[in-house]
């Protein structure tokens, strides 16, 4: 039994050592903002943790089973702003749990089955501004104990168990509450009583939710006089009688805004018509809003619109209106909303007073017809699929006052005039719509004060430089997804002194101008994102001297375009380089530095990547190491100096071959029992150049030979023949026969050339030389039948005058007579022998 | 007795080391002779539950379709992402504005975080036939603060 207790005995301590390492188990909430906001969200807490910093200003506690807050739960924060325990399973609220928090201003509830609050539950809380208690089980507001919360702006009580709408006397201490959510409750019935406080305190900025309430009845006189900023009643009424009288008990309520309808999913009228809403007219609005109406005849249409001819705002949201060709003329109607409706076919509208009309997401659209709208200032055409036959001028919307106009997400648009009586533009939208012939002339050259447009992805192809002539208020200027000529980007933007914001991201790019942006000198935000640039080149954005961000990822850049680096406007705070094909090779090792150089500019500098070379794809360029270039350059460096050394070397070689010849020879050199290396045949005639070059470059040179030159090495007294064979065949290893036209003129010289072949024969070795000093003529040549033969057999060296000529007959020479010259001792004895051999065939 | 200390040793690290990193079970949101779909929940938070009600090849269009979740965020905004594949690669994506700021369209609109919801109701889906096969389909609703409200990756199998 004890080796357990002993092992326990060590076990508890270890557990107890294993959990101290992890520290951050005793800290499990997230540091959002240090000190200040923490994120403790469904991490299993039953208590409030006490190691959060008491700075705190934001506390996330939401999902956690805290199952009830006791008093002073919060005492540790008492720098509290925003307090969040949604769905902590809290079924108990005891007094003074908030106490202490001073400054909470936001008070977030939402999904705890609240069983018991304690009278003083919320009591502190003195600047608390917004109160979420959304389905909590609460069953009345009444006794909701949060009477003394005096500076509340905004109360949610939706999805709770309400069913009276009394509102309670703690409401007339509110002097700033806005927001009364009560939507999602089981509110029935409204009557005069629930809304006594607001009889005697009016909330003027209230704005009021009741919609999904199954309301049945509204008292008469209920409202009356009330003023409101805002009443939501969606989805309230099982039918058009109880909705008809209770819009009937609307009656006398001045509101600012009342939206009345249903929502998609929560269709409770079987059927509507225009009849329930004839009583809006005791009602003073000024805006009003009719949305997701279903099960509504379409005949009912023009009636409708009827109902609402004295109110100046309205807006109508996915109801299908059909056909509503006979718009009605003539009402007052400042603001015109229909938002996602089914209309057949494009309304002539001719409304005098309308200012503001958004037009959008509506069904069944086809053309754009002329409206008359003299005071438009605000159009929204936005998302119908409308094609517009010609646009725009004053002709077809007649105005002369519209600031703002916006014709994105359309079919064709065919720009036929550019702004004629338009020129109050100051927005102009085009994006995601089809313009034709917008490249063909100074499209927008009245907007004088246009300060927005956009023409994002309007199958746009810039090849008229003009296009933007005459923008000269222009501040922001979006063209993504279109093309320019040749993908090459001019100078278009001309006027625009006052750009700040440019957008050419998705333009096909691959070449800017250098004049490109040289106009621009308040361009702040540059986009060339998604675009095809090879290379980054600072050039273009040299005259932005405001740039601040200039986006560049996604193209193809590699590196600079230039070698040198380069440098972009000083104001340049943030440049994009993401996304990119760069090369991690040494040829850019100057742009691989700027890059490192220049992280603090760069966007998420971390992240640009290596596409080149195939080894290094992926990796970050910041790892690219300067290293890796410098032990290549010693590489090259190394390899250039041994090549050099090598041709130096092999230059002085064979400029001093011979020398070398020598050198290696010089010991076992000897001319064997040869005393001369060569016999020199040559007519007298050709004895200035056997004196002056043959003899001074062969005996001077290295090596020296040693000539037998008749003048000088004959013996005198002996007979001429006898000469040439005793001391110039016998004694010498090669004839050298200098041929010249004297040469085959000269008897002697014809005849030594004779005793000189027979020789060649008699010790059958390649011993005669050819030297041909001038070109010979071959009818001459032929008068020597054997000579001929001879020079057409053997090669010959060939006499040329000039440098190069010289150098490669002296070598050539020099080869010639090194040829067969004994260097060793063998090669001497195997002369002798030879000799020997020769002399007994000559016997 | 050793082994079951042991065993207690054993079990208390890897308690200490645990919760998280388990994937939902995956559940059927419909099932017919010649269909099936599939679904697990991809976000980390939570597991949601979600039916068709029709399950057939011949896909009807406006489809009632039953969800129900405890939300994790405020959805004034919320936003739906859908992504089809087969076979590893993509087939289609589309993305969808459930709930605008300005117009609510459905109930649910501008709840809050805590609150539970269910929508039992038609979905905006065209009608077609279904090929056979097995798709991947990865739904994401997001609100705008780009926080996931709910994800599934749902497999429908086809035959």
């Amino acid at each position: 039994m004890m080796p357990p207790t002993r092992l326990a005995g060590t076990l508890i301590p270890a557990m107890a050592f294993l959990s101290c390492l992890r520290p951050e188990s005793w800290d499990p909430c997230v540091q959002v903002v240090p000190n200040t906001t923490y994120q403790c969200m469904d991490l299993n807490l039953y208590k409030i943790p006490e190691n959060i910093p008491t700075s705190t200003k934001e506390l996330d506690l939401s999902f956690n089973p805290l199952k009830e807050l006791g008093s002073h739960s919060f005492s540790n924060f008492p720098e509290l702003q925003v307090l969040d325990l949604s769905r902590c399973e809290i079924e108990m609220i005891e007094d003074d749990a908030y106490q202490g928090l001073n400054h909470l201003s936001t008070l977030i509830l939402t999904g705890n089955p609240i069983r018991s609050l304690a009278l003083g539950a919320f009591s502190g809380l003195s600047s608390l501004q917004t109160l979420v208690a959304v389905e909590t089980k609460l069953s009345s507001l009444e006794k909701f104990p949060i009477g003394h919360l005096k500076t509340l702006k905004e109360l949610n009580v939706a999805h709770n168990l309400i069913h009276s709408f009394k509102l309670p006397e703690y409401f007339s201490k509110m002097p700033n509450l806005e927001h009364l959510d009560l939507s999602n409750n089981k509110i029935q019935n409204i009557s005069h009583e629930d809304l006594r406080v607001l009889h005697q305190t009016p909330l003027l900025n209230l704005s009021l939710d009741l919609s999904l309430n199954p309301l049945e009845f509204i008292q008469p006189d209920a409202f009356k006089e009330i003023k409101l900023h805002k009443l939501t009643l969606r989805s309230n009424f099982d039918s058009i009688d109880v909705m008809k009288s209770c819009i009937q008990g609307l009656a006398g309520l001045k509101v600012n805004r009342l939206v009345l309808g249903e929502f998609k999913n929560e269709r409770k009228l079987e059927r509507f018509d225009t009849s329930a809403l004839r009583g809006l007219h005791n009602l003073t609005i000024e805006e009003f809003r009719l949305a997701y109406i279903d099960n509504y005849s379409s005949k009912d249409s023009i009636d409708l619109l009827n109902c609402l001819a004295n109110i100046s705002k309205i807006s109508l949201v996915s109801l299908d209106l059909g056909n509503l060709k006979d718009f009605p003329k003539g009402f007052g109607w400042q603001d015109f909303e229909l938002v996602n409706c089914r209309i057949e076919g494009f309304p002539t509208l001719e409304l005098t007073s309308l200012k503001r009309l958004v037009f959008t997401s509506n069904k069944d659209m086809k053309s754009f017809n002329e409206v008359k709208l003299p005071s438009l200032e605000f159009l929204d055409l936005s998302r119908n699929r409308l094609s517009f036959k010609s646009c725009c001028s004053e002709a077809d919307l007649k105005t002369t006052r519209l600031k703002h106009l916006d014709l994105s997400f359309n079919d064709v648009i065919s720009m036929s005039s550019n702004f004629m009586g338009l020129e109050q533009l100051e927005h102009l939208d085009f994006q995601h719509s089809t313009l034709k012939q917008a490249s063909d002339f100074p499209v927008f050259l009245s907007l004088k004060n246009l300060r927005y447009l956009d023409i994002s992805y309007t199958h746009t192809r810039v090849v008229f430089h003009g296009i933007f002539d005459g923008l000269v208020s222009l501040q922001v200027l979006k063209m993504a997804g279109n093309s320019f000529k040749d993908n090459f980007l001019p100078n278009v933007f001309r006027e625009m002194t006052n750009l700040t914001t440019l957008d050419l991201s998705k333009c096909n790019l691959e070449q800017v101008s250098q004049e490109a942006f040289c106009l621009l000198p308040r361009l702040r935000v540059l986009n060339m994102s998604h675009n095809n640039l090879l290379f980054l080149d600072t050039l273009p954005y040299k005259p932005l001297h405001s740039l601040q961000i200039l986006d560049c990822s996604f193209n193809r850049i590699v590196a600079f375009k230039w070698q040198e680096l380069q440098h972009f406007p000083s104001s340049l705070a943030s440049l994009n380089l993401t996304q990119n094909d760069f090369a991690c090779v040494c040829e850019y090792q100057s742009f691989l530095q700027w890059v490192k150089d220049q992280r603090q500019l760069l966007v998420e500098v971390e992240h640009l990547v290596c596409a080149i070379p195939l080894q290094m794809r992926g990796m970050p360029v910041l790892g690219f190491n300067n290293a890796t270039c410098q032990i290549s350059k010693t590489i090259v460096g190394g390899s250039v100096f041994s090549i050099l050394v090598v041709s130096v070397i092999a230059v002085l070689v064979y400029k001093f071959y011979f020398h070398l010849m020598l050198l290696a020879g010089c010991k076992k050199y000897g001319r064997g029992e040869s005393i001369y290396d060569a016999f020199v045949i040559y007519s007298s005639q050709d004895e200035d150049w056997v004196r002056n070059e043959l003899v001074k470059n062969l005996e001077e040179g290295v090596p020296p030979f040693q000539l037998c030159l008749h003048y000088r090495d004959f013996i005198p007294g002996v007979a001429i023949a006898a000469n040439i064979i005793q001391e110039g065949f016998h004694k010498s290893r090669k004839v050298i026969v200098v041929v010249s036209q004297h040469f085959i003129q000269s008897r002697w010289c014809i005849f030594e050339y004779e005793i000189a072949q027979t020789w060649q024969f008699l010790s059958s070795r390649a011993g005669i030389i050819f030297i041909v000093l001038h070109k010979l003529e071959k009818s001459l040549l032929r008068q020597q039948v054997e000579l001929y033969r001879l020079l057409n057999r053997n090669t010959y060296l060939e006499w040329e005058d000039s440098v190069l000529g010289r150098h490669i007959f002296w070598r050539r020479l020099r080869k010639a007579l090194l040829d067969g010259k004994p260097w060793s001792p063998a090669g001497t004895a195997d002369a002798a022998e030879s000799r020997q051999h020769d002399a007994e065939t000559s016997t | 007795m050793k082994a079951f200390m042991a065993a207690f040793l054993v079990w208390t690290l890897i308690s200490a080391n645990g919760g998280g990193g388990e994937a939902w079970p995956t559940h059927t949101a419909c099932r017919d002779g010649s269909l099936e779909v599939l679904y697990q929940s991809c976000d980390p938070l939570q597991d949601f539950g979600f039916s068709v009600d029709q399950c057939s090849k011949q896909l009807k269009s406006n489809l009632n379709v039953r969800f129900g979740i405890i939300l994790r965020e405020d959805i004034k905004q919320l936003f739906l992402d859908v992504a089809f594949f087969t076979k590893g690669s993509s087939i289609l994506n589309y993305s969808y504005p459930v709930c605008e700021e300005d117009l609510p369209k459905f109930t649910f609109c501008g709840r809050r975080k805590g609150e539970q919801i269910y929508y039992a109701g038609p979905v905006n889906n065209p009608g077609f036939e279904i090929p056979p096969g097995e798709y991947q389909v990865l739904l994401e609703l997001y609100n705008e603060k780009h926080s996931t409200v709910a994800c599934a990756n749902a497999t429908v199998i086809c035959s």
